[in-house]
């Protein structure tokens, strides 16, 4: 059996499992049920200034019967006092000292406050502290979260401010609303930043109800942007930790956070270069439970793959992850249509009749509909296969192309035929 | 003509010029597609890529070219 226990920054967890800081880890009471179920570590909800928060605070998104396909709260950061939380934390620590607890700290963007918290925090046991600077509302109005997260000269000269004073590892993490997030990542490591994590909410509004007019949420009826995530954001998250984990000038370890719902988006993670990962929605959405099936599904993953241990597949598949100015012009795959499987449907004529590239015929053979693809004139693009509703129909396979030749070498060599031209 | 045929066609047209020795000596591309002129001793042509695929196969001619 795999050895789950996973390191970030010197932090040795149990497992790459943790609870996000977010509602989940907002008492120790809640902590330490969910260490109860399984979870490696907790990142306890964010602890700063005393806040008010309104009510109501989530809303979520259902797709096409899938309810929670994402995820969206007004909620701030902790409303309870700060001694309160310590000695809960100290407490949770003591029952369970093998199990991590990140404290999430966000306060005004002064020495002096940044020099308070930590020590506070740090006397009461915590393995690592983690900055939000990512939190998108209510506290950005008040320059923290997210307005100092934006900001790359504030994300380093805090994180600087944290390092003076700090025994404990610093994590920081990032808000994903922001154009290029290796930039504030860069700032991070430059204010010497142990790990990073990425990624917190987007800004995001649920809805607008169609009878009342009003937001969804709705506090009396106005409504404020909120934080998105759930499911829908994984991609945009996985891209984030995919583009620091590539990053030549980002040497720290990553936490990766945003839309895991089980094991194989933790592994996704993990291949992307998440030492460990951390998880919000669906533990709201589905208890601490879910952890188990997550332990089950990455310890059995990681047997079938043969590795003995979880950090063994940390950052496995960043090599392949490039500019798209690297990848070869000249590969070509097509589809294949398995008429034998196919309920003609004919989803794929149409997709590809009506958005892509017309090489779909429908004919008919001994009185049965029939679909074909054209081969020379199919473009690979995956359409019809993404809108295939019967696995097995139709199948993308890779076909003998020019020999391999990427756009920035193509360019290169352009180059020497129009050296006064400019071919971009 | 489907794309790809009228790719095949301008990929025909490319090798039948080199087949007669005429060398690839200037290309260009701008919003009308690649224009590639071609030489042999003093006689020039010129031709317009249209499609995408021959513009790649162009470039793999290039690339032989230089080896």
């Amino acid at each position: 059996m795999a050895d789950l226990r996973v390191k970030l920054a010197g932090i040795e967890s149990p497992n790459p499992f943790w609870l996000a800081s977010a509602p989940p880890t907002n008492t120790g009471y809640q902590v330490q049920r969910a260490f109860e179920a399984g979870w490696g570590g907790a990142v306890w909800k964010t602890l700063g200034d005393p806040i008010l928060n309104v009510s109501s605070r989530f809303a979520a998104v259902n797709f096409n019967g899938q309810r929670v396909a994402g995820f969206n709260n007004i909620e701030l950061i902790t409303d309870r006092p700060l001694e309160v939380n310590l000695k809960e934390i100290y407490e949770t620590k003591k029952r369970f000292p093998n199990h991590i607890i990140i404290a999430s700290l966000m306060v005004e963007p002064r020495q002096e406050k940044w020099h308070e918290i930590v020590k506070r925090v740090e006397d009461v046991g915590v393995d690592g502290l983690e900055l939000n600077f990512g939190c998108p509302h209510g506290m950005a109005e008040r320059g923290m979260g997210a307005a100092s997260g934006q900001v790359p000269e504030l994300v380093e000269k805090q994180t600087f401010w944290v390092k003076e004073v700090a025994k404990t590892p610093v994590i920081v993490k990032l808000t994903p609303n922001i154009t290029d997030i290796t930039v504030t990542a860069e700032a991070a490591v430059a204010g010497g930043a142990d790990a990073i994590s990425m990624i917190n909410t987007i800004n995001s509004l649920a809805g607008v109800d169609l009878d009342s007019w009003n937001t969804v949420p709705n506090v009396a009826g106005k409504g404020a942007h909120g934080g998105y995530c759930g499911p829908a954001v994984k991609p945009i998250a996985l891209n984030m930790v995919a583009e620091c984990a590539r990053s030549p000038h980002i040497n720290v370890p990553i936490s990766g956070i945003g839309g895991i719902s089980n094991w194989r988006d933790a592994a996704e993670f993990m291949l992307m270069g998440s030492s460990c990962v951390q998880i919000c929605t669906a533990a709201m959405h589905h208890g601490f439970g879910i952890v188990e099936d997550m332990i089950d599904g990455l310890s059995n993953y990681l047997d079938e793959k043969g590795l003995a241990s979880a950090m063994d597949l940390v950052g496995r598949s960043v090599q392949r992850y490039s500019d798209w100015g690297d990848l070869d012009l000249n590969y070509k795959v097509v589809a294949q249509i398995n008429n034998d499987v196919c309920i003609n449907c004919n989803k794929c004529h149409i997709a590809c009749e009506d958005t892509s590239h017309q090489c779909i015929d429908l004919y008919t053979e001994s009185g049965r509909p029939m679909l074909k693809v054209r081969e020379d004139d199919c473009v690979g693009c995956n359409l019809c296969s993404i809108v295939c509703p019967v696995d097995g129909a139709i199948t993308m396979v890779e076909k003998k192309g020019l020999s391999p030749m990427t756009w920035n070498e193509r360019q290169a060599l352009m180059g020497q035929y129009a050296p006064t031209t400019i071919l971009k | 003509m489907s794309a790809y045929e009228e790719a095949v066609l301008e990929m025909k047209n490319i090798d039948s010029l080199l087949d007669q020795g005429y060398n690839i000596v200037y290309v260009h591309e701008n919003l009308s597609g690649m224009f590639v002129e071609l030489k042999k001793e003093e006689e020039r042509k010129s031709v317009q890529l249209l499609t995408a695929d021959a513009r790649k196969y162009l470039s793999i001619k290039l690339s032989e070219k230089a080896g």
